[in-house]
């Protein structure tokens, strides 16, 4: 716990974290100082002057909010006559060449111009000289797109080139109201994290062409979600909506503040992967070719696996901890032989040091903790032996069809539980919908051996069953989540000491001896 | 300005309400007034004689909604989405898309109103930003056989005209 | 047992079956057309037949033939189908039934034999109508109950618990007018209203039994469960309550069950505070000696209220509005045509009594036509009071309508009793 000091806000004493600055100290007990330019994580730049305060008694006495640390006693001033009429002609600066695209605009719904004019202006507009035009639509690349009009010159986007992705494509042009946002000549945004920007930017001078016009931002549901995209686990918002008569999809995954985990950003092939939650979904069971009911599918694969010599479970990397717990269970009873190889889920090189993981699975590490082995021989030595292989949620052809075992696996049965309809799951005898990882709750552990929990963000209309519900069906002794949570905590000695509805939102970190503890 | 104060006797609490009779009686006798006068002459009866004899429409009246167009005939809205965000009955089914003829960003490729869900409310009119919305056909009778054909799209809505001069509509009746 | 004998049962029986079923088609135009004009509407006027609209009267056809044709529908949830059908033939067949002790006319004397003017001559007249009335009600629990809805069941019970309280208040209304008549047979009663009070006012039952007949129409009205007492169906709050799932033929039964229920108490009304079937003046006696005087005046009379008609036809039977050829102008001339040739025949049958009867058969029968006509009009007056009082007054709440029932009627109903008795005794 950090030092704590006392101040005053228009006269009222509070108590904030010391080594904070004014905007994020107060934003903590609830007082919004509004500001356009400064971000944690893009430090303060202090070029918007929207976040002036009062300082009373002050040398000076007019101050940055971003700029200014808390200190012992410091009488800061939010309401008075003065402030309001700095904020007030802050905003009409900014509205000055601000163009109504309101209707048109993306933003609009999270726009910290329209909160801002709600909030601290609601003036009409005195401007009676034409606006300045600049360019609006401009493909910055990386699927950006950048309206000059709309922009409030707050260099964040610039700032995030700098000193994030540190690869610095933009600049700031021209001076006073010919200012603009601009690429450097001859180049475009060329980053792996590029569409941050467009949730820097405060209003919407920067957009996502993968989001543009799909949906008004108060449409969307926002729900807390881990992505699954690699081994990182980035906290997400999953931002998702069932349109009338439709199904409900997934418009966009906007990063969620973990300093534990991803700080403020996420990757864009995460970010773009909610496309794999819509679409390619397996939408059917399927015996052989013909469609039929998950009941019926489930009904013929648990008569399969009954009459089985030699049982293969192969487990996803992807799945959660309880799905896991879930299916080795199921092993217990079946007597099967449970492997946790996946083929081609590794891309070596490709980790960039920063957020990007080689491992693009999301659980690697909960398959470690519960035991299951994940070599490519034992896999191999068991697949030779086995009649019948379920897989749940395993795809074998990530990288395409597999030349060793193409003889072996058109020899054997193949039952494959699956969330996408994938060249595995074609293949299969029978093939059973699943619900993917925004579709169920669970609890995965990512790369540093911290252990997030998640909560089911979208409800299909018609939902395929969950894997632990699978597993149940087909013979699984272990599926109430009561119980599921008690050998959780059988597992993992840190969980079990700590109430379930207390695992913090920052995820639990599990030392490195407890995982060697139960992995030995 | 001090607000006017009327204060109305409470009815029903004397002995003679309360035993019902008195008050019965008189309402009968109010009640047989009319029935005695339209039985004697059936023509000052207040009804209008519909469908011989249509009403007149004011240009307030609520019908049936249309799209509004530029001079050009190109479509005004910009699929804001702000009538399908105040439709209380939900019954405006909107999807946007890129806009190329240079006059806005954004148009809608599918407009959409169920006439058999929408309440004639009036909301989309005033929520919409570009005028491009209105409820001005004059047309208050729609019925039809089939489900389908009461879903309006973007076509009908456009080449519905409407049923006013400019300076009326704009004037909003008398 | 002679042929006139067959013959005058099949038409006492025929008359008190059809009358009451064939007055539901006309009580229900009564009742759209009223409650139109009552609300300055125009009630149903398109429904025609080659043009003709008789005032609406097809609309009642075009339903009648609606809900014949249409699908009679049992909900599958419906456990006691027996009792589901069984409680709508309950309800209307109660209220047909009732009506077969009503004298229609006073006693008619044939060829020196009697023959009692009801479809059944009982003695214990009044009796009979409780009894039969008070059975109707189980067809509203029934309804209720069997249609396994809580709709239904709140109608049911709120039907029941309606009959209760309403039954004593009219029961005690009638033991005062009894006490009064000294007797419960029904043409015994209508006689006696034929006498004259002081010499100069028909001796009818709402003058002996001013409180009595206020307290007998309010309990006829929650018998019936017609409006301000209709909580039975209370469709604001309970959909339609007991008759919420029927549908069709079954529902038009229920429907058919009300308006017979309403002819035949207010038959009942009229028969017990109303003279019957009695001319205000002029007794069966003083008709039978004086035929050939009230055939004159008739023969006078029926043109100048046929004029009268026809001009009322003529004026508004037209649409108001601008209309080429007015086809409705047609249709009115043809209506005065008919009109006019019916009052011809009228006309032509009353002269060939004033100028060939003697006496005898035909005079009887004429003074029985006489008084089924007055009983018919004096009916269909207290009909028209039903609807009247339906498009006036707004349905009462429950515990109004109860305290009513035993704080209001109930007390008056033994003070009616208390003061008539004593009355009666003071003066024998």
């Amino acid at each position: 716990m950090a030092e704590m000091v006392k101040l005053f806000v228009n006269g009222q004493e509070v108590e904030v974290e010391s080594g904070k600055n004014l905007i994020d100290a107060f934003e903590v007990i609830g007082i919004e100082i509004p500001h356009f330019c400064y971000h944690p994580a893009l430090g303060s730049d202090g070029n918007c002057r929207m976040c002036l305060v009062g300082i009373e008694d002050g040398r000076p006495p007019l101050v940055p909010a971003c700029k200014t640390p808390v200190s012992e006693g410091l009488k800061v001033q939010l309401d008075t006559e003065k402030i309001k009429k700095i904020q007030h002609d802050v905003m009409e600066l900014e509205l000055i060449n601000h163009p109504i695209d309101c209707p048109v605009c993306d933003q609009a719904g999270e726009c910290k111009l329209q909160d801002y004019y709600m909030s601290y202006d609601h003036q009409a507009s005195r401007m009676r000289v034409p606006q300045v035009v600049k360019e609006k639509k401009m493909d910055l690349g990386c699927g950006v797109i950048h309206d000059q009009e709309r922009c409030v010159l707050c260099a964040r986007c610039v700032r995030f080139t700098r000193l994030i992705t540190k690869t610095g494509e933009l600049g700031i042009i021209n001076r006073s109201d010919d200012a603009r946002v601009a690429l450097f000549p001859g180049r475009s945004l060329d980053n792996r994290y590029a569409l941050n920007i467009v949730d820097l930017c405060p209003v919407g001078a920067m957009t996502s062409k993968d989001f543009r016009f799909k949906q008004r931002a108060w449409f969307l549901k926002r729900d807390k979600g881990i992505c699954h995209g690699c081994s990182m686990g980035c906290n997400i918002f999953i931002d998702h909506n069932r349109e009338k008569y439709k199904d409900d999809l997934i418009y966009r995954f906007r990063p969620r503040l973990n300093p534990e985990v991803n700080g403020y950003f996420i990757c864009d092939e995460g970010r773009l992967g909610y496309h794999r939650e819509n679409e390619g979904r397996l939408i059917s069971a399927r015996i052989g070719t013909e469609e039929s009911s998950a009941d019926q599918a489930l009904q013929t694969a648990r008569r399969r696996m009954e009459g089985a010599d030699k049982l293969l479970i192969l487990l996803s990397p992807n799945c959660s901890l309880e799905q896991m717990l879930a299916i080795q269970a199921l092993a217990a009873t079946t007597g099967a032989t449970v492997s946790g190889f996946s083929d081609g889920s590794i891309k070596n090189g490709d980790a960039d040091g920063y957020l990007i993981q080689d491992d693009k699975s999301a659980n690697r590490a909960g398959l470690a903790l519960l035991g299951v082995n994940t070599s490519p021989e034992f896999f191999e030595s068991a697949l030779q032996r086995t009649d019948t292989l379920v897989s749940f949620n395993n795809d074998l052809f990530i990288t395409g069809p597999n030349q060793a075992w193409a003889k072996k696996l058109g020899e054997i049965q193949i039952i494959a539980i699956s969330t996408h309809d994938t060249l595995f799951s074609r293949q299969a005898g029978i093939a059973i919908p699943t619900a993917s990882y925004t579709e169920y709750a669970g609890s995965v552990i990512n790369k540093d051996g911290i252990l997030q929990t998640f909560g089911q963000a979208v409800c299909k209309n018609s939902a395929p069953l969950d894997m632990i519900r699978i597993a149940g069906l087909l013979g699984g002794t272990l599926t109430d989540p009561e119980a599921l949570m008690q050998a959780m905590k059988r597992k993992i000695p840190a969980f079990a000491a700590i109430e379930t509805d207390q695992i913090p939102e920052k995820g639990l970190k599990l030392s490195h001896n407890e995982a060697a503890h139960v992995t030995a | 300005m001090s607000a006017k104060v009327k204060i109305i006797e409470r009815k029903g609490v004397s002995y003679n309400e309360k035993l019902f009779l008195v008050e019965v009686f008189k309402g009968m006798r109010v009640t047989l007034g009319h029935f005695m006068r339209n039985f004697l002459d059936n023509s000052k009866l207040y009804v209008r004689h519909y469908p011989e004899v249509q009403p007149e429409i004011s240009p307030r009246w609520r019908g049936r909604h249309r799209l509004t167009t530029h001079e050009d005939g190109t479509v005004k809205c910009v699929a804001c989405f702000m009538c399908a965000t105040n439709c209380p009955s939900h019954c405006i089914m909107i999807e946007a898309g890129e806009r190329l003829d240079g006059k806005s960003e954004k148009m809608p490729i599918r407009f959409d109103i169920d006439l058999l869900e929408c309440i004639y409310c009036g909301y989309c009119v005033e929520a919409c930003p570009m005028d491009a919305i209105r409820m001005d056909t004059g047309i208050y009778s729609s019925t039809s056989s089939d489900r389908q054909s009461m879903l309006k799209g973007i076509d009908e809505l456009l080449t519905t005209p409407g049923a006013f001069t400019e300076e009326d509509y704009k004037k909003g009746g008398v | 047992m002679s042929q006139l004998d067959i013959l005058l049962i099949i038409l006492r029986v025929a008359f008190g079956a059809f009358v009451p079923l064939s007055s539901v088609a006309l009580l229900v135009w009564m009742e759209r057309r009223g409650a139109a004009f009552f609300q300055d509407r125009a009630g149903p006027n398109r429904c025609n037949i080659m043009g003709f609209r008789a005032g609406g009267l097809i609309q009642n056809l075009a339903d009648g033939i609606k809900l014949a044709f249409k699908e009679d529908i049992i909900p599958g949830h419906i456990t006691h189908k027996f009792y589901f059908i069984l409680a709508p033939v309950l309800v209307f067949m109660t209220a047909l039934i009732s009506f077969a002790v009503i004298p229609f006319a006073d006693t008619l004397v044939l060829g020196g034999n009697d023959y009692v003017m009801q479809a059944i001559p009982l003695d214990i007249g009044i009796l009979w109508f409780l009894a039969v009335v008070g059975f109707g009600v189980y067809g509203i629990i029934l309804a209720g109950w069997s249609s396994h809805n809580k709709y239904g069941i709140l109608g049911g019970l709120r039907a029941a618990a309606q009959v209760i309280s309403y039954e004593i208040p009219m029961g005690l209304a009638l033991v005062s007018l009894l006490v009064v008549y000294g007797t419960v047979n029904l043409n015994e009663i209508a006689r006696f209203q034929g006498q004259l009070l002081f010499g100069c006012i028909p001796m009818w039952g709402f003058l002996l039994q001013p409180l009595g007949v206020v307290i007998f129409i309010v309990s006829a009205f929650a018998e019936t469960n017609r409006t301000p007492f209709d909580l039975a169906e209370g469709e604001s709050e309970i959909v339609a309550g007991f008759h919420v799932e029927y549908s069709a033929m079954k529902f038009a039964l229920f429907f058919m069950g009300e308006y017979v229920a309403m002819f035949v108490s207010s038959a009942l009304i009229i028969t017990l505070y109303f003279g019957g079937y009695q001319i205000p003046w002029f007794t069966t006696e003083t008709l039978i000696s004086h035929a050939k005087p009230v055939a004159l005046v008739l023969i006078l009379l029926i043109p100048v209220g046929m004029y009268f008609i026809t001009g009322w036809i003529k004026k508004n039977n037209l649409s108001h509005y601008i209309r080429l050829n007015d086809p409705r102008a047609r249709e009115a001339k043809v209506y005065i045509w008919g009109f006019w040739i019916f009052t011809l025949v009228i006309e032509a049958i009353l002269l060939a009594l004033l100028l060939f009867s003697s006496g005898g058969n035909t005079t009887h029968i004429f003074v029985a036509l006489l008084q089924i006509a007055t009983f018919l009009l004096k009916t269909y007056a207290m009909c028209f009071v039903y609807v009247w009082v339906r498009w006036t007054l707004p349905r009462f709440r429950y515990d109004q309508l109860q305290r009513l029932g035993w704080q209001t009627l109930l007390p008056l109903a033994l003070l009616n009793i208390f003061i008539t008795s004593a009355v009666v005794v003071a003066l024998s």
